[in-house]
């Protein structure tokens, strides 16, 4: 019952906070801004139901709205994918450690900073 | 227990392991079928009593209180883990078929179950598991009140409001039967993995005003096999008998673990007080 | 002498329970193909002629319905996401839970929400076909 055993500042300290948070911001995203967005793009407009212009998205797009639009649609939803992946590569006994920790992590780390730059270039 | 004329006969299939057994068929787990009267009020810790005094002197199984508050009739039914004097026959019915019709007594079966020792657990003998494996957790994570030890403050009363009880409350209904560890996948792929009642115990005592133990505690959640290890299967809190919903206190203890790291972080040192 | 029985790759297909934590944690992987059709259709709107091009790889039938079979993880997804959050994070008034069925129904409100935004952008503003500032920024 002693709480004197201090540790240093970086004893114990891990990475997994940071994962999951990502993981929860992008559930929520997943869930609250994803039907919309499948549904407009994915299958409304593939179907002809409604019709989007290239003006008219590209305007919207290449605003900030566009910034956040990538943050909340694939950025922390990449985040959520991935940290499912890894668990779920896990409970099949397969990956594990660092090396799934690095792979998950990592690509989806790639799509987000690719979509950014997408959104960049459109500057 | 006499077979009364208005039993209904039920089929208990019991997975039975005897290590010291000789010959080498039972030194390996098999099972055994019973058939064992019941009414309306037979539970499957009767069923099992029923066979022990009647049929099968040497089945082990442990019991006590037999009114769901010991937690010591931990079984898995039908492959879920359930308090075997919370569970009644009368909820295995099946349908008679003439194959089941029991020809020494002319009786026909009318309920059927399977009764297996706790799953994810070392099995020492019939339906008897080896319980430390989840009790060193739950001893690890300090699951008692530490609080002022100076005996100035131990002569006040310890005061708490409805509101600072209302916290806590629910995880503290545990009675540590286990079958929550029968039920979380992520305990069986790593038996080091804290578990649920025993974070869920751990947060109960963290969430208590009269508690100061909780910076004490937090090095173990924060660890890999403390909260982190969870994926939110579940299950723990669907079989939990006493509905503290473990799977919820292991998931706030990921949002106080998460803080807690931060502080550590910019304060510069693991001793802190949360 | 004891035994212990191991999980094998399998568990999860063994109960009902475990076959919808994996069909929840198997939500992702649709969205995975989404998330990378996405992106492309932000590189595409560097040019009127990508963009046509995304468009009609969109509007390929396999596309169409994987994306269909996405819309369906997200909301299963949303479903089980909206039960969990107010066990994780209970919001107490007193000694009184809020109740977590009104916490469920807000979350599926913001969905409808923002449904709601997306279509009146794309539909109701139909009209506006060329514009090139989108709400509340320009370029
Ligand atoms: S949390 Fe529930 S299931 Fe787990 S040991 Fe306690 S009472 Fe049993
Ligand atoms: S005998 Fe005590 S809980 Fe079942």
């Amino acid at each position: 019952m002693n709480a004197n055993k201090t540790g240093s500042r970086w004893q114990g300290l891990h990475l997994e906070p940071l994962w999951w948070g990502l993981f929860s911001a992008g559930g929520v995203c997943f869930a609250v801004f994803i039907p919309a967005v499948v549904l407009i793009f994915g299958i409304m407009a593939p179907l002809g139901i409604i019709d989007i212009s290239y003006q008219q998205v590209r305007g919207y797009y290449a605003s900030i709205w566009g910034l956040m639009f990538t943050g909340a649609v694939i950025c922390l939803p990449a985040f959520h994918a991935a940290h499912r992946i890894r668990h779920g590569l896990h409970d099949v006994k397969l990956g594990g450690g660092l090396v799934s920790i690095i792979i998950c992590y990592g690509l989806a780390a790639t799509l987000s900073a690719t979509t950014l730059a997408a959104w960049y270039l459109l500057r | 227990m006499a077979a009364n004329k208005g039993m209904q006969q039920a089929l208990v299939r019991v997975k039975r392991y005897l290590p010291e057994e000789q010959q080498k068929t039972q030194s390996e787990p098999f099972w055994q079928e019973f058939t064992v009267p019941f009414d309306e009020s037979t539970s499957v810790l009767d069923a099992l009593n029923f066979i022990k005094e009647e049929l099968d002197p040497s089945l082990s199984f442990r019991w006590s209180c037999r009114m769901a508050i010991c937690g010591s009739c931990g079984f898995m039914l039908n492959g879920i883990p359930k308090l075997g004097c919370k569970e009644f026959l009368r909820n295995y019915s099946v349908r008679t078929s003439p194959a089941q019709k029991n020809t020494a007594t002319n009786t026909s079966i009318t309920a059927s179950l399977t009764v297996e020792p706790l799953a994810h657990f070392t099995v020492e003998r019939d339906l008897i598991v080896n319980m430390d494996e989840f009790l060193i957790h739950l001893e690890a994570v300090k699951p008692y009140l530490i609080a002022e030890t100076s005996t100035q403050k131990q002569l006040q009363p310890s005061l708490q409001t409805p509101a600072q009880l209302a916290k806590y409350k629910q995880f503290a209904n545990c009675i540590n039967c286990g079958l929550c560890y029968s039920a979380c996948p992520q305990f069986c792929l790593n038996p080091e993995f804290l578990g649920p009642a025993a974070i869920a115990l751990a947060q109960r005592y963290n969430l208590d005003s009269r508690d100061t133990g909780k910076a004490v505690r937090m090095p173990m959640l924060n660890s890999h096999n403390g909260v982190w290890s969870c994926t939110f299967v579940g299950f723990c809190s669907d079989v939990c008998p006493k509905q503290v919903d473990p799977a919820a206190a292991v998931n706030q203890g990921k949002v106080e673990s998460a803080k807690s790291m931060l502080i550590q972080m910019f304060k510069g040192s693991t001793a802190h007080e949360l | 002498m004891s035994y212990k029985p191991t999980l094998t790759r399998t568990w999860w297909l063994k109960h009902r329970f475990f076959m919808l934590y994996m069909l929840r944690e198997g939500t992702v992987l649709p969205l995975v193909f989404l998330l990378c059709s996405l992106s492309a259709g932000a590189f595409a709107l560097q040019s009127v002629e990508q963009f046509a091009s995304w468009q009609r790889f969109m509007a390929n039938p396999w596309v169409v319905a994987i994306h269909t079979v996405a819309l369906i993880a997200a909301l299963y997804h949303a479903f089980t996401f909206f039960k969990l959050f107010p066990r994780v994070m209970p919001i107490r008034v007193g000694t009184k839970l809020v109740p977590p069925a009104i916490m469920v129904v807000g979350q599926w409100l913001a969905v409808v929400a923002v449904i709601t935004v997306f279509l009146w952008l794309f539909v109701f503003s139909g009209a506006a076909h060329g514009i090139v500032a989108g709400p509340g920024g320009g370029v």
